[in-house]
C-alpha cells in the first residue's frame, strides 16, 4: 500500500496513544492519520477521503458514540472500529448497532487490528459495489 | 447431626451392687440406655469407651470419690451432665458438687420417678447447649460468608476500575514497543548498533504487557455490576450436570495421567439438572479440576461428585492432594491471592470462579485439612426462577 491510499484515521484524545498508534500503522504501511477529538475527527473528514475511522470511546467533549453518529450520519461510506478500554458488551452492542464494524479492547493485538482494519474496508467495498445501497446505518434488527 | 429419638443414655456409678442394679432394670424398663460402674475409674474408663450423655453419680465411694470423679468427668466430658447421689446427705457436699458442675444433688433413699425427672431434665438441658451451640456456629458461619463476599465485591469493584485505568496506558506501552519492533525489522535498521539488546529488551516488553493485560480482562471478566461492566453475557438452559462433567473431565484426563493421578466421576440417579450457563460453568469446572491436579502428588485421586439438595444442584470437586492451610481459606477467593511463585498464577482463577457462580445465582464453598485434601462444592439453581 503506497502513501497516496485512502486514509485510515486514529482518534483518541490521549495523545501518546493515538500518535503512537498511527505511527505503528504507518510503519506497517498504512496512510494513518491522527486526530485528538471527534470535532477535529469531522472536520478531518471534510477534507481527506478516509475509509476507516479506528474512534476511542471514551473521550471528553464529544464522545465515541455521539462522533460515530455524526460520522454515520454526514460519511455514510466511512466504517468505524471503536476501540476502547472499557470494555462493556452494552457499548459494543450500542456501537454496532449504531453502524460500528467492530469493537477492540486496548490493549488490541495489532495484527488482530490489522485484520479488522481490512475486513471493514472490505465491507466498505461491498456496500459500495451493491447497487441501490445509500450507505445508511443498517436496520439491527 | 442428632436425632432426638434416639435412647437417653445414662451411666450409674455406685459401688453397692445390689442399689445400681435394681435402679439400672427399672431404667432399662423406660427405654433407657444404661451402663454400670461400680467406682470413679471404672466409670472414667467406660466414658472413654463411649460417652453417656447423663451419670448419676454416688457421691461416697472408696478409692476415686464422687466429687474428684465429678471433676476428672467434667473436664474429659465437658458436655455429658452429672447427678449426684448419696445416702449421707451434707449441704457442704452439695455446694461443692455444684460448683464442681453437677446439675443437681438427690439424697437416698431417692424416689425413682423424681430420679428419672432429673435425668430427663438433665438431657434436656444438654439437648439446649447442643442446639444453641449449632445455632451459634451457624450464625458464624453465615456472618464469615457475608464477610467474605463484601469484602470480594469490594475488591471487585475497586479491581475492575483499576484495571480500566491500567489498560490505557498498558496500551500506549505495548503500541509504542511494538511500533520500535517494526521499526528494527525495516532494512534500514539492519547494521543498527546492538540491535539485538533492543529487539530482546523490547521482546520483554511486549510479553510483561501481554501479562498485564491477561490480568486486567480477567478483572473485567469477573466483575459484574449493574451497569453492565461485564464483557460476556449469560445464557441460561437446563444442563444436564453429567454430561458437562464429561466434558470437563475429557480436557483433563492427560494432564491427569501425566500426573499420575486418578480421575472419578460420581453422580447420583436420576442425572442431576441445572439451570445455567453452560460455557460458564465448564469454565469453573476447568479452573477447579486443574487447582485439585496441581495440589495432588502423583497416586493421588480427583473426584467429580454430582447431586441433589433440596432446591440446588450439587458440583463438588473433590482431592486427595496437599490441602489448604487454614490461614488461607478465608482469603482463596480473593482476586490476586496466590501460593504460587511469581508469574505462574494470577491468583485470579478461584475470584474468577465466585465472580461466575455469582452471576448464575449460584454458590462456591471450601472446606479442607491440611494434608488431607479439599473439597470445593458449587451449588446451582435446578429450575429457572419463577416469572414475577
Amino acid at each position: 500500500m503506497t502513501a497516496a491510499s485512502p486514509a485510515v484515521l486514529v482518534v483518541d484524545d490521549e495523545v501518546d496513544f493515538g500518535e503512537v498508534l498511527t505511527l505503528r500503522l504507518r510503519e506497517a504501511g498504512e496512510n494513518a492519520l491522527y486526530a485528538r477529538s471527534g470535532r477535529d475527527c469531522l472536520d478531518l473528514l471534510q477534507r481527506q477521503e478516509v475509509e476507516v475511522v479506528i474512534l476511542d470511546v471514551r473521550m471528553p467533549d464529544m464522545d465515541g458514540i455521539d462522533t460515530l453518529q455524526a460520522i454515520k450520519q454526514a460519511h455514510p461510506w466511512v466504517e468505524v472500529i471503536l476501540l476502547t478500554g472499557h470494555g462493556t458488551i452494552e457499548t459494543a452492542v450500542r456501537g454496532v448497532k449504531l453502524g460500528a464494524y467492530d469493537l477492540l479492547i486496548k490493549p488490541a493485538d495489532f495484527q488482530e487490528l490489522r485484520e479488522k482494519l481490512n475486513q471493514a474496508r472490505r465491507r466498505r467495498q461491498e456496500r459500495i459495489d451493491r447497487p441501490g445501497d445509500t450507505g445508511a446505518i443498517p436496520d439491527p434488527s | 447431626m442428632e436425632q432426638p429419638t434416639r435412647p437417653l443414655t445414662v451411666l450409674l456409678v455406685d459401688d453397692e451392687p445390689r442399689f445400681r442394679e435394681i435402679l439400672a432394670k427399672r431404667l432399662r424398663h423406660r427405654g433407657v440406655s444404661v451402663e454400670e460402674a461400680p467406682g470413679g475409674e471404672e466409670a472414667l474408663e467406660s466414658m472413654r469407651r463411649e460417652a453417656k450423655e447423663v451419670v448419676v453419680l454416688d457421691v461416697k465411694m472408696p478409692g476415686l470419690d464422687g466429687i474428684e470423679t465429678l471433676r476428672r468427668l467434667k473436664t474429659a466430658h465437658p458436655e455429658c451432665e452429672v447427678i449426684l447421689l448419696t445416702g449421707h446427705a451434707s449441704p457442704q457436699d452439695g455446694v461443692e458438687g455444684i460448683k464442681a458442675g453437677a446439675f443437681d444433688y438427690l439424697s437416698k433413699p431417692v424416689e425413682f420417678e423424681h430420679l428419672l425427672r432429673k435425668i430427663t431434665q438433665a438431657r434436656n438441658k444438654i439437648e439446649r447447649l447442643r442446639a444453641e451451640r449449632r445455632e451459634a456456629e451457624f450464625r458464624e458461619q453465615i456472618r464469615r460468608q457475608m464477610a467474605v463476599a463484601e469484602r470480594l465485591a469490594a475488591l471487585g469493584t475497586l479491581a475492575s476500575g483499576v484495571a480500566h485505568e491500567i489498560n490505557n496506558p498498558l496500551a500506549v506501552i505495548q503500541d509504542s514497543a511494538g511500533w520500535l519492533q517494526q521499526i528494527l525489522e525495516k532494512p534500514e535498521t539492519a547494521d543498527m548498533p546492538r540491535r539485538e539488546d533492543f529487539a530482546q529488551a523490547l521482546a520483554r516488553i511486549q510479553r510483561a504487557v501481554g501479562r498485564a493485560r491477561t490480568i486486567t480482562r480477567q478483572l473485567l471478566q469477573a466483575v459484574h455490576n449493574p451497569a453492565g461492566d461485564s464483557l460476556e453475557t449469560v445464557h441460561l438452559r437446563e444442563v444436564s450436570l453429567p454430561a458437562i462433567a464429561e466434558e470437563a473431565l475429557a480436557l483433563v484426563r492427560r494432564e491427569a495421567a501425566d500426573r499420575g493421578l486418578a480421575l472419578a466421576l460420581e453422580a447420583s440417579d436420576p442425572p442431576p439438572l441445572a439451570w445455567t450457563d453452560p460455557a460458564l460453568l465448564l469454565q469453573v469446572i476447568l479452573n477447579l479440576l486443574n487447582n485439585a491436579l496441581q495440589a495432588t502428588d502423583s497416586g493421588g485421586r480427583v473426584t467429580l461428585r454430582l447431586g441433589v439438595k433440596g432446591e440446588h444442584a450439587v458440583l463438588a470437586v473433590e482431592d486427595t492432594g496437599r490441602g489448604i492451610p487454614p490461614e488461607h481459606l478465608n482469603r482463596i477467593f480473593e482476586p490476586f491471592f496466590t501460593t504460587k511463585e511469581v508469574g505462574r498464577g494470577t491468583g485470579m482463577g478461584l475470584y474468577v470462579s465466585w465472580a461466575i457462580m455469582n452471576r448464575l445465582q449460584g454458590g462456591i464453598t471450601v472446606e479442607s485439612r491440611e494434608g488431607r485434601g479439599a473439597t470445593f462444592t458449587l451449588t446451582l439453581p435446578r429450575k429457572p426462577p419463577p416469572t414475577a
